[in-house]
């Protein structure tokens, strides 16, 4: 790859060298994915929102696109590089998502986006990553700088964002993001009982919110008790995955979906099924897990505290979002409105995953023996690198 | 993009340990690892339970998706059916509503696969070559407008409804994209409007809503094999023909008549006019599919004098020797008259009150016998129930309160005036008298052992009797009866119902029509004649009514039954009978004659006393009641409804000065009237 002109392309060779060439290219099965699935979902979901399909297809194409130059971008970028644009991204996005409850289009209820020209932005979703990015910081530098408070910052940001998300509400990014945290303190080394009572709050907190949220109790009564209440949307999902069966009705050729309320986003997984079948959906999951489950055991031989807890936590996010996308689409838990990666339809939720990969693309580089990226500080301490 | 400040910040701590670090941070880094790996476990399991709910969903136990999602995508396949093995000619494969068929096989209603086009636009790549390309297989197709339709931003549109299954072919070679077909059934009648009413209609969605269709509409759905109705399409077209005739030659408002095996209750004809293609249900006037044989209440008129005379014998009230008063009755305000008595004795025997058709003396039978007798007669003959036929429109006869039942009543009805019958029950009623003496239930459906063509087997015997039939009128009585009612048509108020080489038998019976205002119209009538035929070896009872016939020149002015149902059924039995196997016995005349002849006036046997003028029991009875002279017009308001006058007679308190249809007979003083 790098062989032939090493002046002009060195750099090139040397990321390509040094990156996770796996989660690309995983990345770009998926992408590849989102493309074809969106062809198949749009003509229904154009009908119903009245827009032109061309239009909906040109806008999706233009994401995917901008969200591959994301992820390579981004991974480029050096450990300090990541961590600044963590902060400037978290401080970002916590404006604007303090701008949506001013701001914000109300739509079903809740005040998540703000519309810019051509697209709306939910800001929330470029708060996960960065936020991840930033507490992973804050625990380890913790370490080094005994007088810096570490912990009680990053408590402190996170109940900012508590609040703020409880505010428009959007009880599934928090939730997202709760889990990422506790996490984070998890792979950090918080002691058991600790997390232990993390994960024990934050199943009060689901408790509260049935109580509270009435949307929030239909759903999980529904789920409970499948026999009681409307099970349109979850019962056509599961028709769809019916009618594809093993290898699928073939492109184009599902009907199901046209039914499906949200089949360009939520839903998506759904029409993967009837189009292509159980084959496909398995290698899909299998992608997102290669990615997930293969980035964390990467972390094993990572001895950086920083590198391996903002790691772990973007990837838990990430990981998280498709399992609950792929979990409530096949009602293996209740229904909660959250995009699969790079296959949904949505410009906030696509950028927002190719930060996040971006991230960790950047986050895993291999480091060892990498000559200009060495040489401004000490030599690279040898613990933190295991030669492979 | 990087500087040294960062990593010193960054690693400043590991950069200070020696290689391997401190113990502690070694067991930091061994704890983080370890949660790492149990963080990847999580993940692990949770990947592994999706994949086993996507197995569980997509292959082991999928949720199948309902028709109408995939309607489009799965069509289903059709059943073909080369050589007809499902069923016989008359059943199409892909239809799933049997066919209705006569007793000789001809198919009365049938389901034919019809094919509904509907395209999804969107699917369409050029709609004005579409269009153009329908058109070539459908003429009548507009094709501007199905243009218009095809490019409309729609998923579904109509193009044309009810297409052939050829069509469908040609349309589907065609190969356009984005047409699809909607199988579906269309019933037919292909006879028009033979049995129209009988035979009812269905609705858009193939559901029985009248007739046939509707009270075997379960059957018809569920069974494939054809429904053989009782019905012969060849005897109903000739009672149709008949009917019409004579509607029209008597200007009649509408016309009935009925053809009854008296053996098994099976009706062979059943005609009610006017009517309509049973094709056009929908748009059919409701006067036309007023089914007048079981619907339409009539005051049966004299054809209930036979009742009345039945009942006397059975009950021992009476015998035929027996006579009579014909001299006019007054009770109370009311006058029960013969219209002009001066031609037959004041005092007629049992024959001759039937021939004549006297409404005193039936009257005074009634009498004799007593409100309750007669009562549980007509109750046991099921005059006071639904006619017992497999029609949903079989209606409730109009019959005065039971609790009011008093001496006027009684003689009224002795005549059949202040009730209202539909003709299907007094066809039940005289086919009693001339099976043997049993009621059957009247049934549109053929016997399972019913020959196809009827009569094809030698003369019935009792033994045709269906097993439930319940025997009411004793064999010698019913012998009497059929005797008596071989004479009406001899020497009576019937003779022009003989048809030669028959032996007709039969009443004829004249009820006034009641007007918008609860009045009897004076010369506005119901004409009906019941009769039997061949009456020496009875094989069917044969019905028919005229509603307000006009008087011809042919009938001298007259409109009673005499002139107009009798000889009208004379034409029917000299067509029908050929069809139906019996043919004309002029051979036998003379001996069949003589085994049918009773005498006008019978002689009194040794050892009776006959009734007559100086022994009348039922007349003190009369008088008993004296007080009682309002309680008709009390009891007939009770058995009024109110009901569209052309449809159904009513009855009113002038019930009583209802006339004797036909005084005398028509052959002997046609210029009377004149």
């Amino acid at each position: 790859m790098s062989g032939l002109s090493r002046i002009n392309t060195s750099q090139a060779a040397r990321w390509w060298r040094s990156i996770d060439r796996v989660t690309l290219i995983c990345v770009g099965i998926l992408i590849g994915f989102g493309y074809i699935l969106m062809l198949a979902a749009s003509p229904a979901v154009a009908v119903r929102i009245g827009a032109s399909r061309d239009m909906f297809i040109f806008k999706q194409v233009c994401f995917l696109l901008l969200a591959a130059g994301i992820v390579i971008a981004t991974s480029l970028l050096s450990l300090r590089g990541v961590r600044i644009a963590a902060w400037v991204g978290f401080v970002l996005a916590l404006g604007a998502t303090f701008l949506t409850l001013v701001h914000g289009i109300e739509i079903k209820g809740a005040r998540r986006w703000i519309a810019l020209p051509m697209m709306s932005v939910q800001p929330s979703e470029f708060l996960k990553p960065c936020f991840a990015v930033v507490t992973a910081w804050l625990l380890t530098v913790r370490k080094e700088r005994r007088y810096f408070p570490g912990l009680l910052v990053a408590f402190g940001l996170f109940g900012v964002v508590l609040l703020l998300l409880k505010s428009q509400p959007d009880i599934g990014m928090l939730s997202v993001i709760t889990t990422v945290f506790l996490t984070q303190l998890f792979i950090d080394g918080l002691s058991l009982f600790l997390v232990g009572a993390g994960a024990a709050s934050m199943v009060a907190a689901f408790i509260g919110a049935y109580m509270v949220f009435p949307h929030v109790r239909s759903r999980v009564e529904r789920f409970l008790h499948p026999a009681v209440g409307d099970h349109y949307q979850i019962d056509t999902a599961l028709r769809a995955f019916g009618n594809g069966g093993l290898l699928g009705r073939g492109p184009g050729e599902g009907r199901v979906k046209d039914l499906l309320p949200d089949a360009h986003a939520d839903f998506v997984f759904a029409v993967a099924g009837e189009e292509f079948g159980m084959l496909i959906c398995l290698f899909i999951i299998g992608v997102f897990a290669v990615m997930v489950i293969r980035t964390l055991l990467k972390l094993l031989r990572e001895n950086d505290p920083f590198i391996a807890v903002a790691t772990a936590g973007l990837m838990t996010g990430f990981g998280l979002q498709a399992f609950v996308n792929m979990g409530s689409t096949l009602h293996l838990i209740p229904t909660k409105g959250m995009t699969l990666p790079f296959i949904s339809y949505g410009g906030s939720s696509a950028m927002s995953v190719a930060l996040t990969i971006g991230m960790v693309l950047a986050l895993t580089r291999s480091r060892l023996g990498e000559g200009r990226f060495g040489q401004f500080g000490q030599a690279p301490s040898s613990n933190r690198k295991v030669p492979s | 993009m990087s500087n040294p400040i960062h990593d010193r910040n960054g690693r400043s701590e590991q950069a200070s340990l020696p290689p391997g670090g401190s113990l502690r941070t070694l067991m930091a880094q061994d704890r983080m690892h370890a949660r790492l790996l149990f963080l990847a476990g999580g993940f692990f399991v949770l990947f592994s339970a999706i994949s086993f709910k996507l197995t569980l969903a997509t292959i082991i136990r999928p949720m199948p998706p309902q028709q109408q999602q995939i309607a489009p995508q799965v069509p289903p396949i059709p059943k073909s059916d080369p050589k007809g093995i499902i069923a016989g000619d008359t059943v199409l494969p892909q239809v799933h509503r049997a066919s209705v068929i006569d007793r000789t096989g001809q198919v009365l209603a049938m389901s034919l696969p019809v094919a509904q086009v509907y395209a999804n636009p969107l699917e369409m790549i050029d709609p004005t070559d579409a269009a153009h390309k329908l058109k070539s297989v459908l003429p009548t197709l507009n094709e501007a407008e199905t243009k218009r339709r095809l490019s409309l931003n729609k998923q579904f549109v109509y193009l044309a409804r009810d297409i052939t299954p050829a069509q469908e072919l040609a349309i589907n070679n065609l190969g356009i994209p984005g047409v699809y077909f909607e199988p579906g059934e269309r019933r037919r009648y292909p006879m028009g409007r033979v049995a129209a009413q009988i035979l009812g209609g269905v609705d858009i969605d193939d559901h029985g809503v009248a007739g046939i269709e509707r009270y075997f509409d379960r059957r018809l759905d569920t069974d494939r094999t054809p429904l053989r109705l009782s019905m012969d399409v060849r005897v109903q077209n000739v009672v149709h023909d008949e009917l019409q005739g004579a509607m029209d030659m008597f200007q009649a408002i509408g016309a009935c008549a009925i053809v009854m095996d008296v053996h098994t209750g099976e009706i062979i004809s059943m005609v009610s006019l006017p009517d309509y293609d049973a094709n056009d249900f929908g748009k059919a006037p409701p006067d036309s599919r007023f089914n007048r044989a079981v619907t339409g209440m009539y005051e049966p008129g004299s054809t209930f004098k036979l009742q009345t005379t039945a009942m006397a014998l059975q009950e021992g009230v009476a015998h035929i020797w027996d006579r009579f008063s014909s001299i006019p009755i007054k009770i109370g305000r009311f006058t029960i008259s013969d219209m002009k008595s001066d031609h037959f004795a004041p005092w007629l025997y049992l024959p001759e009150v039937m021939a004549y058709s006297s409404n005193p003396a039936a009257a005074h039978i009634a009498l004799d016998a007593g409100a309750a007798r007669q009562q549980d007669w007509l109750r046991h003959m099921g005059f006071f129930s639904r006619v017992p036929v497999e029609l949903p429109e079989a209606g409730h006869p109009i019959i005065p309160s039971l609790h009011n039942w008093g001496v006027s009543t009684t003689m009224t009805v002795a005549f059949g005036h202040g009730v209202a019958e539909p003709p299907l029950s007094i066809v039940r009623g005289t086919a009693a008298t001339a099976n043997g003496g049993f009621l059957l239930k009247p049934t549109l459906l053929a016997h399972d052992s019913a020959p196809a063509v009827p009569g094809a087997e030698p003369a019935a015997s009792d033994a045709d009797i269906p097993p439930d039939a319940e025997r009411v009128i004793s064999a010698a009585n019913a012998d009497i009866l059929r005797k008596i009612l071989r004479l009406d048509v001899v020497k009576g108020t019937g003779q022009k119902a003989e048809s030669p080489g028959y032996y007709v038998g039969g009443k004829t019976g004249t009820a006034e029509k009641i007007g918008p205002h609860g009045g009897y119209l004076k010369h506005v009538n119901v004409s009906a004649f019941t009769g039997i035929f061949p009456m020496n070896a009875p094989r069917y009872a044969i019905y028919v009514m005229l509603d307000s016939p006009k008087p011809t020149a042919q009938t001298h002015g007259w409109t009673t039954a005499g002139w107009n149902a009798a000889p009208t059924a004379s034409h029917m039995i000299t067509r029908i009978a050929p069809m139906l196997g019996l043919f004309p016995d002029t051979q036998h005349t003379a001996a069949i004659e003589a085994e049918l002849a009773i005498p006008m006036e019978p002689a009194v046997p040794r050892g009776y006393r006959a009734l007559g003028p100086d022994y009348d029991p039922g007349t003190a009875h009369l008088h008993e009641h004296d007080h009682e002279h309002d309680a008709p017009a009390r009891a007939a308001r009770h058995a009024r409804t109110p009901r569209d006058a052309t449809d159904t007679a009513q009855i009113t308190d002038r019930a009583l000065h209802a006339r004797n249809d036909v005084r005398r007979t028509p052959a002997q003083h046609p210029r009377d009237r004149g």
